[in-house]
């Protein structure tokens, strides 16, 4: 394993220390386990909480800021957050007017903020739950509860903590972040694995010269997997699987996030966008915002998604709304 | 089974679990994210820790044993394994366990796993195996061997199952590649039987 770390085992806290030393008026730990914001929870405020596995930087606890995220719980590399660090993450967003649990679709999570939520039930705590299921190569549309969550958080994240920041209630925050999950869509590629620093494995095999198309985030299969393809190529395959999913007319606007897996460079990401512009061009549609650069990662992991979000007035308007946290400024 | 015993069982328990965190990891890797030894691992850890201190009652342990397991990972299996526990603790509330409750304890702890879980019978996973377990149990007969008849109930779910494919979580992805493979939550349940 070549990594830059002390020991694998504390892979997790001493990132969660350096993330809280290197930006202090931002971050704070609220438990072993759980990345807060600095000022504590913003009373009157919905609060929003996520949560899942380490090795996503800037996903999950990297949104936490204003306009954005108010608590994460955090997990070992690639696995849950456990339930008492959800239990003190909803705790640390509460600010008396309800908490919004908005993370990806994964059973574990799932299961573990179920718990949490389980545990806080009192008649002052107002929680509700939303899950981005956005990723299309996880499932067929026909099944897309069972669809896994990845780089549409990030957006998911932005609509939401827009709404909580302009003073939503948490019907209102719900409802935002809700249409924002069900709104985008991601396909991504995979080119080479990273290695879950705990048990030095690699978190998929492949051959040199092969990509998988359509790969998920920790490695779980894709659609196929072949020769490496030209770039057009790649994205023409991802735009004619994403657009027919979406409802884009001429004349209507998206959110696009080009977006690297943790180790493909911005040059190559500019020369995906540039398709992605071309052909979105040709159809009519406006993009408002492009995001391109590394939002959802793992860890080294060389590959890259795109991210569709068919925009609405509402959407657009929180789309292009404040938020300040490390990792993104708007 | 009284305070006592179980406790003596647990620590059997937490010592297969460190033997067999080497197999379940290689299983996993296959199909999951290959942390269902470490996970077990980390359990059988604060298990351990945990029991010196924990209450004189069957109950009592299993609480102590499912918080001890739920602090000490959030992984899906960790989670429900806890779960599991909690749920079989409750149920007990002020019962005995004795030979006949035993099934009764199983098959209220199965659907609340599945409750919990996601997971439907036929899915391939440790309910699956808790399935046949509770059904063996239920035709015991007064002099039978109730670890021996989990034991094997536990090892034919899996022989039953290897040539299905997975239909929940991770391993679901792999749908055609887990037929031939045994899931490994089943054989972590396999160990588990072996250890009492």
């Amino acid at each position: 394993m070549k990594k830059i770390l002390n020991a694998p085992s504390a892979y997790v806290d001493e990132t969660l220390a350096g993330l809280c030393a290197a930006y202090p008026s931002i971050y704070k730990l609220s438990g072993a386990r759980v990345l807060a914001r600095a000022s504590g929870a913003v009373q009157g405020k919905v609060g929003i909480v996520t949560g899942g596995g380490s090795g996503h930087l800037p996903v999950f606890l990297g949104y936490v800021g204003d306009g954005l995220l108010d608590a994460c719980a955090v997990g070992n590399v690639f696995a849950g957050p456990r339930v008492a660090d959800c239990v003190s993450a909803f705790q640390a967003a509460d600010g008396g007017a309800g908490v919004l649990a908005l993370y990806g679709n994964y059973g574990g999570d799932r299961m573990n903020f179920e718990m949490a939520i389980e545990d806080l039930t009192s008649d002052t705590f107002k929680c509700n739950s939303v899950r981005v299921a956005d990723d299309v190569a996880s499932a067929p549309a026909a099944e897309r509860e069972k669809r896994r969550g990845v780089a549409g958080m990030v957006f998911a994240f932005k609509i939401a903590g827009a709404c909580a920041a302009a003073g939503g209630s948490l019907a209102e925050v719900t409802a935002a972040a809700q249409k924002a999950a069900d709104a985008c869509r991601t396909i991504g590629v995979a080119l080479t694995p990273c290695t879950i620093p705990e048990s030095g494995r690699a978190s998929f095999e492949i051959a040199e010269t092969e990509i998988e198309f359509g790969m998920g985030i920790h490695g779980e299969p894709g659609i196929w997997r072949g020769p490496l393809k030209s770039a057009d190529a790649l994205t023409d395959e991802m735009l004619d699987l994403l657009l027919p999913e979406l409802d884009m007319a001429k004349g209507t606007s998206t959110a696009v996030l080009v977006n690297s897996l943790g180790a493909t460079p911005h040059e190559e990401l500019f020369i995906v966008y540039r398709r992605v512009a071309e052909v979105l061009g040709q159809r009519g549609i406006r993009i408002v915002m492009p995001l391109i650069g590394r939002y959802a990662t793992s860890m080294e992991m060389t590959g890259m998604s795109l991210t569709l979000m068919p925009l609405d007035n509402e959407l657009e308007r929180l789309l292009q709304a404040p938020a300040d946290c490390p990792f993104w400024k708007v | 089974m009284d305070a006592a015993r179980l406790k003596d069982a647990l620590s059997r328990w937490a010592v297969a679990m460190d033997k067999a965190a080497p197999e379940l990891n290689e299983l996993d890797s296959r199909l999951g994210d290959g942390d269902l030894g470490v996970t077990l691992q980390k359990c059988a850890h604060n298990v351990r820790a945990a029991l010196p201190a924990a209450p004189d009652s069957v109950q009592g342990i299993l609480k102590c044993a499912s918080q001890a397991c739920a602090d000490a990972s959030g992984s899906s299996f960790g989670t429900l394994f806890a779960s599991g526990l909690l749920a079989a603790a409750k149920w007990l509330d002020s019962r005995s366990l004795d030979r006949t409750a035993l099934p009764e304890l199983l098959s209220h702890t199965v659907q609340k796993l599945s409750a919990r879980g996601g997971a439907s019978l036929g899915d391939k996973t440790m309910i699956d195996s808790l399935q046949a377990i509770t059904q063996a149990l239920s035709k015991a007969q007064p002099h039978d061997d109730l670890v021996a008849l989990a034991r094997n109930a536990a090892s034919k779910a899996i022989e039953e199952f290897r040539d299905k494919p997975n239909r929940i979580g991770r391993a679901r992805m792999f749908a055609e590649k887990s037929i031939g493979m045994d899931d490994p939550g089943m054989v972590a349940v396999l160990r588990m039987t072996e250890s009492l």
